[in-house]
Parts: C-alpha cells; sequence; structure tokens
C-alpha cells in the first residue's frame, strides 16, 4: 500500500484542486481519523442522466463545485450510474466541433459507466488501496460514496491522500514517542543491573571488610587492656624491687604490693602475652586482607581513570576474580586459571570488568555440586584477544542456549536474577566491536568465549 | 566458685573471628567454637548450650538457619545473630524465624558484645533450670491461649485492624486504634497481649514506643507491619524492642494469621511463668523519646507508666 500511495504526489494535479484544497485540508484532517471515508462526504448535488453535456458543463462552473475534478451521474433513486470529469469534457470540446457535436445530447454519451463507487463504511486504508488499484494519471475523477440507500455525496482522491498523510504522521509520532521511551527504559535497565550487581557485590565486599575488622578491632581492644595490665604490673613489680633493694622508703604497704603483683600476674603472664601476639599477626593479616581489598575494588571500578585506554586483560582477569573471591571461595569452586601473553587492549576497562564479572558470576551460580571448577583462558589470536570462561555447572538447556543474551531472559528466581547479566555484556563486546559466544552441555558445563579486536572497535565508539 | 561457667557457642568460617572471641571470653564462660553450621547444631543436640553466637553468611547453612535449628531443638538456648553484613532479608529472617535475643554487627564493641554473652547466659541458665524443674510444664494446655486475650492493632487505615479482626477467633477482643496516643491509652486501660503496629516512618513516635513499650510491659508482643525495606530500623526494634514478628507489606494473610498465632500463644506463656520475662530484656532506647512528644502523648505515657507501677506493686 505504501509503495503505492507513493506514486501520489508526483502525479499532476489540476491547480483548480489544489487550492481549494488549501482551505478544505484542515477540515478533511479532523474528521478523516474519526470515521473513514464518512469523514470526507461532500453533499455533491449530482447531475441526472438525462442532462445535457452543456448543462453539465456549465454547472462545472458553478462556484460549490469548484473542488471538483468530476459530477457524479445519479438516476432517479439514487443509483450512481457514472462520473464526468472536467477533463473528458474540455477533451471533447478541444475537438474540432466538439461542442456542436456533443453539446445537446445527454451527459450518458460522455460519462465514465464504470465509475470508482466505494461505501461510506470503507476505512481510509482500504479506500487508499482501492483508489491505487483504480487511479490513472493523470488523475481525472474523484469518487462517489454510497449507503444503503444509493447515492450519498462525493469524496476527493487528494482528501484521502492528506488523510492518509496525516496518519502516516501520527503513526511515526507514536513510533517516535515509544523508541525514546524504550531507549530510556533501556538505559534505566542497564543502570538498575548495573546497580544489582553493585549491590551485591557491595553486600559481598562490606561482609568481607567487616569480618577482619571485626577480629581486628577485638583484637585490639584486648591487647589495649592486656597492655594496661602489663603496664600496672610492670609497674608494681618495680615498687617492690625498689622496696627491697632500699632503693625507696621501706613503707608498710609492702605487702600490698606484693599481693597486686601477685593479682596482675595472674592476668598478665608468659603465656597470655604470647597469645596476644597471636592476636597481633592475626591483626596484621587482617588489615592486610582489607587494605587489599580496598585496593581492588578502587582497581576494579577505576573511579580514577575513564573511558578508553590500553589495558592488560589479565589484570582485568584477575581483578574481577577477587571481586568475586569470596562467592567462589563460599562455595569452595576451583579456579584455574590459563593466562596467555596478551598485547594490551584498547577499551574501556571498567566495562570489560562488568564482563567479566557477568560471566564469572554466572558460572559460580550455575554450579549447584560440591566439584566446582572454573577455567578462565586468555589468549591473543592475531590483533584479537580471546577470553575464555567455563565451568562444571548444570549447563543451558538446549531451548534457553539462544536465549540466553536476551533481555529479561532469566531461569534466577526474582531477587536473584534480573536476566540483563549477558544482554548488557552482549552489549558492551559489540561496542567493542568484539563478540560473545555461548555453548553448553546440560549436565556437564557452559563455556563463554570473548573475542577482542586489541585495536579496540575501529569506528564504533565504545 | 559457685555455678559452673554458662557455656557459649561461637560459629563463623573465619577461624580468626573465633580465634579472637575465645580470648575475649576466656575464663566468662565455657567456650565451644566452630566453622560449620552444622556441627553446632549438632553440638545443641548433644549437650546444654546456654547461648550460640552465630555470623550469618556462612558455606552451607546461614546463620539465621542455624538459629532456627537451635531454637527447634533447644528453645531455651539464647539466640545471637554476629554479622559483617545486615542485608535486610536476613534481619527479617532473623526475627520471624531466628527468634534472636540480639542482632549484633561486626566490627563489634568488646564490651557490649561480653555483657550482651553474659545477659543471655544469665537468662539462658535460669530457663534450663526451670525446664528442668518441670519437665512437661511448657507444653501445657496451649488451647486456653485465646481465652479473654485483648489484641491493639495501630493502624492509621483501618485495613489492617480489619484483618486482624478476621483472622482471630470472636473470643480475642480486636481494638483498633488510629493513633500512637489511643494506643498507650488502650495500654493503659487494658493488659494487651499483642499490639500490632504499622510503621510507614523509620523515625517516627510509633518505632521509639514500641521499644519504650517493651521496658514497661515485657509480656506484650510487637508485630509490627511495615513496607520499610530498612534493615537498622529493625535492628533497632530487636535489640532495643525485641519485636515479636515484622511482616513487610503487604503482609501475606497466612504469615499474620500464624504471627498472631504464635503471639498468643507466647503472651499466654510469658504470663503463667513470668520467669521466661527475662528472655524480652531490651536495650536502652538510643534516645528518649520524650523529647519529640506532644502534650497528649506524654500524658498517655505517665498513664501507661503509673499502670506499669501498680501491676509490679
Ligand atoms: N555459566 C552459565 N551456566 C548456566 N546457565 C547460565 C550461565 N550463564 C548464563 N546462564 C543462563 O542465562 C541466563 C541469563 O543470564 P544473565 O543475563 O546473566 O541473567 P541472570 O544471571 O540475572 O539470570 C541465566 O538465568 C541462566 O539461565
Ligand atoms: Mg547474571
Amino acid at each position: 500500500m505504501t509503495a503505492a500511495l507513493q506514486a501520489f504526489p508526483t502525479a499532476p494535479i489540476a491547480s483548480d484542486v489544489a487550492s481549494r484544497d488549501a482551505t478544505n485540508d484542515a477540515d478533511a484532517r479532523d474528521r478523516a481519523p474519526l470515521s473513514g471515508l464518512a469523514g470526507l462526504l461532500l453533499p455533491t448535488e449530482p447531475v441526472r442522466p438525462e442532462t445535457s453535456v452543456l448543462d453539465v458543463a456549465q454547472q462545472f462552473l458553478d462556484s460549490r463545485h469548484a473542488g471538483l475534478l468530476s459530477l457524479p451521474v445519479v438516476a432517479v433513486g439514487g443509483r450512481p450510474v457514472g462520473m464526468i470529469s472536467r477533463y473528458e469534457l474540455m477533451r471533447v470540446f478541444l475537438q474540432p466541433y466538439g461542442r456542436e457535436l456533443y453539446g445537446r445530447r445527454p451527459i450518458t454519451a460522455l460519462m465514465d459507466r464504470a465509475p470508482l463507487v466505494l461505501p461510506l463504511s470503507t476505512s481510509i486504508d482500504e479506500a487508499a488501496r482501492t483508489i491505487a488499484a483504480h487511479v490513472r494519471s493523470p488523475i481525472t475523477d474523484d469518487f462517489v460514496l454510497v449507503d444503503d440507500a444509493g447515492y450519498a455525496g462525493t469524496g476527493l482522491v487528494l482528501d484521502v491522500l492528506h488523510a492518509v498523510e496525516h496518519r502516516l504522521a501520527e503513526r511515526s509520532r507514536e513510533l517516535e514517542r515509544a523508541y525514546a521511551r524504550l531507549k530510556a527504559s533501556q538505559s534505566q535497565l542497564v543502570q538498575s543491573e548495573k546497580m544489582a550487581s553493585l549491590g551485591q557485590m557491595v553486600a559481598g565486599l562490606v561482609h568481607e571488610i567487616n569480618t577482619p575488622l571485626g577480629y581486628v578491632r577485638n583484637n585490639v581492644e584486648m591487647t589495649r587492656a592486656a597492655l594496661g595490665d602489663a603496664a600496672r604490673l610492670v609497674s608494681a613489680q618495680q615498687a617492690v624491687i625498689d622496696a627491697l633493694t632500699g632503693e625507696a622508703e621501706p613503707d608498710d604497704d609492702l605487702d600490698t604490693r606484693f599481693a597486686e603483683v601477685g593479682h596482675l600476674r595472674t592476668r598478665v603472664d608468659a603465656a597470655a602475652l604470647d597469645d596476644l601476639c597471636g592476636l597481633l599477626d592475626d591483626t596484621v593479616h587482617g588489615v592486610g586482607q582489607i587494605g587489599e581489598l580496598v585496593l581492588n575494588l578502587k582497581d576494579f571500578s577505576r573511579l580514577d581513570q575513564a573511558g578508553l585506554q590500553k589495558a592488560d586483560i589479565n589484570r582485568l582477569v584477575e581483578s574481577a576474580l577477587r571481586i568475586v573471591a569470596h562467592v567462589l571461595r563460599k562455595r569452595d569452586i576451583e579456579v584455574v586459571l590459563k593466562l596467555g601473553e596478551i598485547p594490551p587492549l584498547d577499551c574501556a576497562p571498567a566495562q570489560i570488568n562488568q564482563v567479566l564479572l557477568n560471566l564469572l558470576s554466572n558460572a559460580a551460580q550455575a554450579i549447584e555440586h560440591e566439584r566446582g571448577r572454573i577455567v578462565v583462558a586468555t589468549q591473543a589470536l592475531d590483533r584479537r584477544v580471546l577470553v575464555v570462561v567455563e565451568d562444571n555447572g548444570k549447563g543451558i538447556e538446549a531451548e534457553h542456549l539462544s536465549r540466553v543474551f536476551d533481555p529479561f531472559f532469566t531461569t534466577k528466581p526474582v531477587g536473584q536474577g534480573t536476566g540483563m547479566g549477558l544482554a548488557i555484556s552482549h552489549q558492551i563486546v559489540e561496542q567493542h566491536g568484539g563478540a560473545i559466544r555461548v555453548s553448553s552441555k546440560p549436565g556437564t558445563g557452559t563455556r563463554f568465549l570473548v573475542v577482542l579486536p586489541v585495536s579496540g572497535a575501529a569506528g564504533a565508539a565504545p | 566458685m559457685s555455678a559452673p561457667l554458662p557455656s557459649v557457642l561461637f560459629v563463623d568460617d573465619e577461624e580468626r573471628i573465633l580465634r579472637s572471641l575465645r580470648m575475649l571470653f576466656r575464663g566468662r564462660c565455657e567456650i565451644l567454637t566452630t566453622t560449620s553450621g552444622r556441627e553446632a547444631v549438632e553440638w545443641v543436640r548433644r549437650r546444654p548450650v546456654h547461648v550460640v553466637v552465630s555470623d550469618q553468611r556462612m558455606p552451607g547453612m546461614t546463620g539465621v538457619e542455624v538459629l532456627r535449628e537451635v531454637a527447634a531443638h533447644s528453645p531455651a538456648t539464647m539466640r545471637i545473630l554476629l554479622t559483617g553484613y545486615a542485608d535486610m532479608d536476613a534481619v527479617t529472617a532473623s526475627v520471624n524465624d531466628g527468634e534472636i535475643y540480639r542482632f549484633i554487627e561486626k566490627p563489634w564493641v568488646a564490651q557490649y558484645l561480653v555483657d550482651t554473652v553474659e545477659q543471655a547466659a544469665r537468662v539462658a541458665r535460669h530457663d534450663f533450670a526451670l525446664a528442668a524443674a518441670r519437665p512437661a510444664a511448657s507444653a501445657a494446655s496451649p488451647v486456653d491461649t485465646a481465652v479473654a486475650a485483648r489484641v491493639a492493632v495501630l493502624d492509621d487505615e483501618g485495613a489492617l485492624a480489619a484483618q486482624v479482626r478476621e483472622l482471630l477467633p470472636a473470643a480475642v477482643r480486636v481494638e483498633h486504634a488510629p493513633d500512637l496516643e489511643g494506643t498507650l491509652e488502650l495500654l493503659a486501660d487494658h493488659d494487651v497481649a499483642v499490639v500490632i503496629a504499622r510503621l510507614s516512618s523509620a523515625d517516627g513516635d510509633v518505632a521509639d514506643a514500641l521499644k519504650q513499650l517493651k521496658r514497661l510491659r515485657p509480656a506484650t508482643l510487637a508485630i509490627v507491619v511495615s513496607s520499610l525495606r530498612d534493615s537498622r530500623l529493625l535492628i533497632g526494634l530487636i535489640n532495643e524492642g525485641q519485636v515479636f514478628r515484622f511482616l513487610l507489606q503487604p503482609a501475606p494473610r497466612e504469615l499474620l494469621r500464624r504471627g498472631l498465632a504464635a503471639a498468643l500463644e507466647r503472651h499466654a506463656h510469658l504470663r503463667t511463668q513470668s520467669d521466661l520475662l527475662q528472655r524480652h530484656a531490651v536495650d536502652a532506647p538510643r534516645h528518649e523519646p520524650v523529647a519529640t512528644t506532644t502534650g497528649r502523648l506524654l500524658q498517655a505515657w505517665r498513664r501507661l507508666r503509673e499502670a506499669a507501677m501498680l501491676r509490679i506493686a
């Protein structure tokens, strides 16, 4: 239909019609969408079959008919029998003696006996289709509108065109709006997936940090208390020694001092101080762990660096692994690293991190048994870098395999899966000019392959 | 020394936490430690354990799961969660499933932890002794629990009150108060078994009031219904208010019904064995509510306090 309609604007249109439509144009627009052709109905007074050709020519001059290309010929009783166009009259009158030969004959002699007749209830689309099938170039005729009682009026091809055009414009505006909405909601989704994985990550990290912080703080508090005791013991012992060696006034509370030393010695002895050293070793270890976590987090989010840069994919893998380390450790999952010699890669590291994090956490989540194993391998293959993340988890059902990259596709319970992880990863990899592939065997495991060009996306901005 | 030391079981998958805790509690109690939730449950089945202090995030069983099983095998054992991350689901489950005594976050303050565990141990020893003296007492007729019990619903909308009324047998009187003043007046005049409160803001008077109330009326149990996913608020309600159930709005009918039934039964139990009330001891609220309250509310509080005094006398 669209293709047929596109031919219309190029068809020559009588200039008087063009001027007329400037005034009726707005009406046609307002009415058309409401009731199909009924909205375009012109109550044209028809000519009778017996009317002479000259009289019909006279009627064409009537200002009420100024906008019409043709006049309907309607028999008594309302049956439309034909249509006579200005064009046809003109053609006849321009012939030598045309006026004299035809002038007094009834209009039936010249009229088109098979005009386009459309029921009022016809929709605009339907009418456009019928007109497109009937139309001649140049457009010389309008069409007749009928209802149950017969002749109802005429309709203009041009009005139908305008109505169609109007509706197309309306539809494209709607499409545009829908597209804008979709785009907004997609970027929202990307954001919320980011927040969701960030939220999970933060929960894990907070726990990971607060655990060492718990014993570090406790150990330090206990050490401080023990040092207080030790200091008191030292000074009590000193006082006793002083008293015994005569350095100080021998006074009568030597007994009390002895008692104090005795009491303090039950709280601080060599064994207790030994334990304390053990606790301090733990403390140093804990502080180191916290420091490492914070460093990784900083590395991972690259808050201090933005956009495209050269990055070592192996380092990104290691950093992503450290972020999910707590999950892997809790599930006793063994990680096998097979990192190759890789040239620096042009990429947005934070985004590649997100891809790696998604693949790793999916892999971890897919493992339900005790012998979990994730293999991460990197390899350079002429100007391209391959990253493989492979697990021995439950695998992906064959009928799901083609859908895992679809937004919202998830097999995980609400609250655990957003179904956006792989969709976003896919998008990121594509924006880098790369590709991501999956293969899986249910019950055995899943392998994701990411291919990235070393020189980044040529042309496409990530 | 007089009584043998109480036994306290610490559960954490980080060995260093256990080492640190062992040192902190040395000489104060008999210390048991394990990195496995399953083993912790085994300990409690095999021997009396007065207090279990568990981490939440552990491989295998979560802390809430451990504490729920502990409660099932040994209801007299006091349960404390000591965890590095308080996600809302874990805190909610710790109230509703674990019925825990305290929710403590890492890093903890040494003195607070020691005091809390010792306090819990005292309560537990008392209950263990009680249970030993009256072996079958706790299983006594749960049927007459609902008789003449009174339930107060604090709900500014009224829908919750209607639902509670519908869920409870006719013998239970359900009183509806649209505001806090009304609720406090109800509490001053009557012996209320359960307060069901709709909580619409975290820092309003209602949360504070529930905490104060627990101090004045430890036998009155609180069920909070709220759409607020605020773990800090809930931890406050646990530690300072011993909230009995926390239901996220809209509260599923069945959960509410079960919560109400459990609360009525517990209340009846508490009334017959007032010794058990110590289990509902709370930490002092971080701040007194009086600062923000209006004259009428103040009046209601005063009446409630006086009523509480009379009851004690
Ligand atoms: N390593 C994997 N093993 C098994 N299934 C996987 C794996 N990775 C992805 N899937 C499947 O693909 C789905 C979509 O993954 P994703 O887009 O990351 O969303 P989500 O993890 O939130 O469900 C998952 O729900 C899961 O069914
Ligand atoms: Mg995922």
